[in-house]
């Protein structure tokens, strides 16, 4: 409970919500990942039942299932990528920081996508900015609370968690292109072994 | 005639079209649809009793069901008789003032209001105008004058078509400046609706750094020519190209050559949406003609695919049919269409080069309704429209357009939640915004009084408590609260 409170002050508060969960241990991944799945949750829903006027999302096409997983590698691939960009850039903050920033950060975009999806029923056409307006307080809000984590759970100047930030895209690129390699590599290991097996029973 | 219209019709042809009838719906996918025309009747060399057609390039209708038959290959234009059953005249040539004189591979076939025949006759370099008995020659209209013109500039018609004002369009060979106009004293003014070529940025971008041999191979960027033509009664003018991106190629020209034509939502004008690169059905609709039915729709004939594609003046699509084949119905090598208004509906006659033959088109139930609707919406008649997209609706429940029909019907009649209900099957966002506005004051003036009381009750109840909080010594209650309190 402690800890959900710690969570709500985060979102609230960021800089002092921040340190107590990067420095008094009331930050929690499990909690993170609720609230990674709590957005992607929300996401669908915003893609399913945003009104007719604003929403050209064919709802047959939206699958929550492929969209959570979609989500959920785009957060692993941040931690890693902000992970090793921070540890040769003596960050202090362990993976379990970052991961607990990241998912914390989400909660106000979760919310925004909500709060624009029972909005935009009530609006007709001409006044999509104030969906649109929902959304954009909700991407600012998770750019912020997001940068204010990483800062805080690394320890770093504000131009330093920039700079990281950045970093972090090349890595997030970097990851995907190494994870592509070794499967092709994998396969092409895996083709080996498989011919000398069949060779051994042609010849056997 | 019409007997043996209706025998064929009961027996092979109309069991089941030759052809997948179809439509795109909103999002672009395609929608099988019942066959909105079937093949009624063939008519060739051999039905109407004359040696067989060779490559004809061009039909005509006149009112009372006479076909004319631009029979290019044998330099003749085929006249039948009320029922296209038997040629009834063969035009071959006219008297030209006292001299006897040839048609050389008459390419283009129009009928004025009057019933003049206006023929491109393209080898002898002129359009002659003949009167109605075909005999009698009306006017010439050759050796176009202008400035704009090259010197050495060959005139060449290959479509022809007049409006009700005797003014005379003309589509001629290598001529990419536009629809050719002659007056109806027979001088050329000028040219009309010319189609701008535009150029991507891209394709800027590799003329810039392509060198100068690459620039001098490369294709020129020229505008696409025109392909048909016809004229509405209003004296507009529809008229078909062949466009490279297969989106633009029907336009709609107003007397100042204005293109007045109007995309539905798909933006589309052009034929088939999505068409793959490469494989036996890959790239975009070549729309050969164009032909005006009546009340706003017009069909455009494409040779690419040997399909018919029919939109309305709003620029909905409304139906495909139509394909490549031996079959009867289906072409080889479609060249031109026009429609006929016969005493039991419309027809469309479909002329197939390569074969030498027109097949006649019947619509069915579902195109008769579609017609039939859209003429009404066409007419400011929505009110009777409805029953008819019911029916419609009734044989294709995907009908986009029945839905937003009804629903434009029923918005117009103050039932704003049926109307909303029917314009989000229709995906028709523009007016289910007007029906969900209007529902909303609705709800709103009906319940005004509740939501007010309840507003103001709801704030008073936080007053109080807030105060009660407050003299109890602002004890935190909530982590927010307190929050708030802290700053």
């Amino acid at each position: 409970m402690d800890k959900v409170r710690a969570m709500f002050r985060a979102v609230t508060r960021p800089i002092d919500g921040f340190y107590e969960i990067r420095y008094r241990g009331k930050g929690s991944v499990a909690l993170a990942v609720l609230a990674a799945v709590l957005f992607s949750a929300c996401y669908t829903a915003n893609r399913i039942f945003a009104s007719f006027v604003v929403n050209d999302v064919d709802p047959r096409s939206v699958n929550g299932l492929l969209e959570m997983s979609g989500i959920f590698v785009m957060l692993a691939l941040f931690a890693a990528g902000n992970w090793s960009v921070t540890c040769l850039l003596d960050g202090e903050g362990r993976l379990r920081d970052i991961v607990t920033a990241t998912g914390y950060a989400l909660l106000p975009m979760a919310a925004a996508t909500i709060l624009a999806m029972f909005v935009s029923q009530f609006i007709a056409s001409g006044e999509e900015v104030f969906y649109t307006l929902i959304l954009a307080v909700g991407v600012a809000w998770t750019a912020m609370l997001l940068l204010a984590g990483i800062m805080t759970a690394h320890n770093y100047t504000l131009l330093k968690t920039l700079v990281t930030l950045a970093l972090t895209v090349l890595a997030m690129f970097a990851l995907v292109f190494f994870a592509l390699l070794l499967a092709n590599m994998a396969r092409q290991v895996y083709v080996f072994f498989y011919s000398i097996y069949i060779e051994l029973i042609f010849r056997v | 005639m019409a007997a043996v219209f209706m025998i064929i019709s009961q027996t092979a042809l109309a069991d089941a079209a030759p052809y997948q009838s179809y439509t795109y719906d909103y999002r672009e996918n395609v929608v099988l649809t019942p066959a909105p025309y079937l093949p009624e009747a063939i008519i060739n060399g051999a039905s109407l009793g004359v040696t067989p057609l060779n490559q004809p390039r061009d039909i005509a209708v006149s009112g009372d069901g006479r076909l004319y038959i631009a029979d290019s290959g044998n330099n003749r234009i085929v006249v039948t008789d009320a029922g296209m059953s038997r040629a009834e005249t063969i035009i071959t040539g006219f008297d030209n003032n006292g001299f006897a004189d040839k048609l050389s591979a008459p390419t283009g076939v129009a009928l004025s209001d009057d019933g003049e025949l206006y023929i491109a006759d393209s080898k002898n370099r002129r359009i002659v105008a003949l009167g109605a008995d075909g005999r009698t020659l009306v006017k010439v209209f050759e050796n176009p004058e202008h400035e704009a013109l090259p010197a050495d500039f060959v005139f060449t018609p290959l479509r022809v078509a007049v409006d009700y004002a005797g003014r005379v369009y003309v589509i001629a060979q290598n001529m990419f400046q536009g629809i050719m106009v002659f007056e109806p004293d027979g001088a050329f003014t000028g040219f009309f609706g010319t189609i701008n070529v535009t150029v991507t940025l891209w394709q800027r971008f590799w003329r810039a750094i392509a060198s100068k041999e690459e620039r001098a191979n490369a294709r020129l960027f020229v505008p696409t020519e025109f392909t048909g033509l016809d004229v509405d009664p209003y004296g507009f003018v529809y008229a078909s190209n062949m466009d490279p991106q297969g989106v633009k190629a029907a336009r709609r020209l107003n007397p100042k050559g204005e293109d007045v034509a109007i995309a539905g939502v798909s933006g589309n004008l052009g034929g088939d949406i999505g068409v793959e690169v490469e494989g036996p059905y890959a790239g975009v609709s070549r729309i050969v003609d164009v032909a005006y039915q009546g009340r706003g729709i017009y069909s455009l004939l494409d040779s690419q695919r040997g399909r018919i594609f029919t939109y309305d003046r709003e620029g909905d699509l409304l139906y495909i049919f139509g394909g490549l084949g031996g079959q009867a119905g289906t072409f080889r090598s479609p060249t031109a269409i026009e429609y006929m208004d016969g005493g039991d509906g419309s027809r469309l006659l479909a002329l197939d080069y390569a074969r030498g033959d027109i097949t006649v088109f019947q619509p069915t139930e579902y195109g008769a309704l579609i017609n039939e609707a859209v003429g009404l919406r066409f007419d400011g008649d929505e009110t009777l429209a409805v029953s008819k997209w019911r029916e419609a609706l009734r044989l294709n429940e995907n009908l986009e357009l029945a839905n937003v029909g009804i629903g434009k019907a029923y918005l117009a009649s103050g039932d704003n939640r049926n109307a909303m209900r029917y314009l989000k099957l229709g995906m028709s966002r523009q007016y289910y915004s007007v029906a969900f506005r209007r529902y909303r004051n609705e709800i709103l003036k009906a319940n005004l009084g509740g939501i007010l009381t309840a507003a103001v009750s709801l704030a008073v109840i936080m007053v109080i408590v807030r105060a009660v909080l407050r003299r109890r010594g602002g004890q935190r209650v909530e982590p927010e609260a307190g929050l708030m309190d802290d700053g």
